[in-house]
């Protein structure tokens, strides 16, 4: 099991911004033909699934595409500053005398730990899953909200 | 036990491609194609979108499906490991397929098309009756 810290390794952004101007070099050379879609370059590190997380007033909100689940598949832990997401998307079952013509949808299990930047509040934490999209809510911990302190002057 | 989920990344359309002049990332979604004897069952993968906002055209024995999704950009952006937009994709329908009779569901991000096939001339027996 991997642990990903939140923030991009700035070195790994460079290295993408540098293929992916050797590989509009490489298409204006050969010109023609659809542009070919090349992955960036840290694939292989990344875990399904894969997360957006956005903070709106001291509140983190994860998001994962994971369409097709059903929730009893879901488990989710938050522990500290460490969030746990562990599920399984199982195969439909497509009834007897069937056979799959094309099969691009991926299933199986996943499991994937991510580090917050901050404290959150345990009893705080919601999950929805709409649409396919699982969305889980993080209030930081009151201590780990920054106070202003205002300087006084005698 | 199951296997281990891989990454995959989302297929983006070139831009400028076929009939997409509107604005924003489309991503090709992925799909399943399954079936018997009778009917095929198509299912997509359009997760953050509802099923008001599924388009499914049907010209030309050409089947277009066009999923239009809403992008949230509240607050700020810590962590970007997936990109969002709207999904397109386009499949030929065969002759096989009774066009009149397509049905479509959209559940959970996955959209479900099934396909009834033509029903085949059956040999049909004449009993034959003396009076």
């Amino acid at each position: 099991m991997l642990r990903w810290r939140i923030g991009r390794d700035p070195l790994w952004t460079e290295f993408d911004r540098l293929q992916t101007s050797m590989n509009d070099l490489f298409n204006a050379l050969t010109s023609g033909g659809p542009k070919p879609f090349f992955d960036p370059l840290w694939r292989e590190a990344r875990l399904f699934p894969l997360l957006n997380v956005r903070e709106i007033d001291h509140t983190y909100v994860i998001t994962a595409e994971i369409p097709g689940m059903k929730t009893e598949d879901l488990e989710i832990k938050v522990v500290g500053d460490t969030l746990t997401l562990k599920g399984e998307r199982k195969p439909i079952d497509i009834g007897e005398g069937a056979a799959y013509h094309r099969r691009e949808r991926a299933t199986g299990t996943f499991h994937r730990s991510m580090t917050l930047p901050s404290r959150v509040d345990p009893d705080t934490v919601k999950a929805t899953y709409k649409d396919g999209v699982l969305s889980i809510t993080l209030e930081r911990e009151k201590a780990a909200v920054p106070k202003q302190i205002t300087v006084s002057t005698e | 036990m199951a296997e281990e989920l891989q990454v995959t990344q989302k297929h983006e359309l070139a831009t400028g491609s076929g009939e997409l002049t509107r604005e924003g990332p489309y991503f090709s979604p992925a799909v399943d194609i399954y079936g018997n004897e009778t009917e095929l069952v198509l299912l997509a993968d359009m997760p953050g979108v509802t099923s008001d906002q599924v388009e499914i055209d049907l010209r030309e024995d050409v089947l277009t499906v066009l999923g239009k999704m809403k992008v949230d950009d509240n607050g700020e952006e810590l962590l970007s490991e997936y990109r969002t937009g709207s999904y397109f994709r386009s499949f030929r329908v065969t002759d096989m397929i009774d066009q009149s009779k397509i049905t479509a569901t959209m559940s959970d991000g996955v959209l479900k098309l099934v396909m009834p096939k033509v029903e085949k001339a059956v040999p049909r027996k004449i009993p034959i009756t003396t009076d």
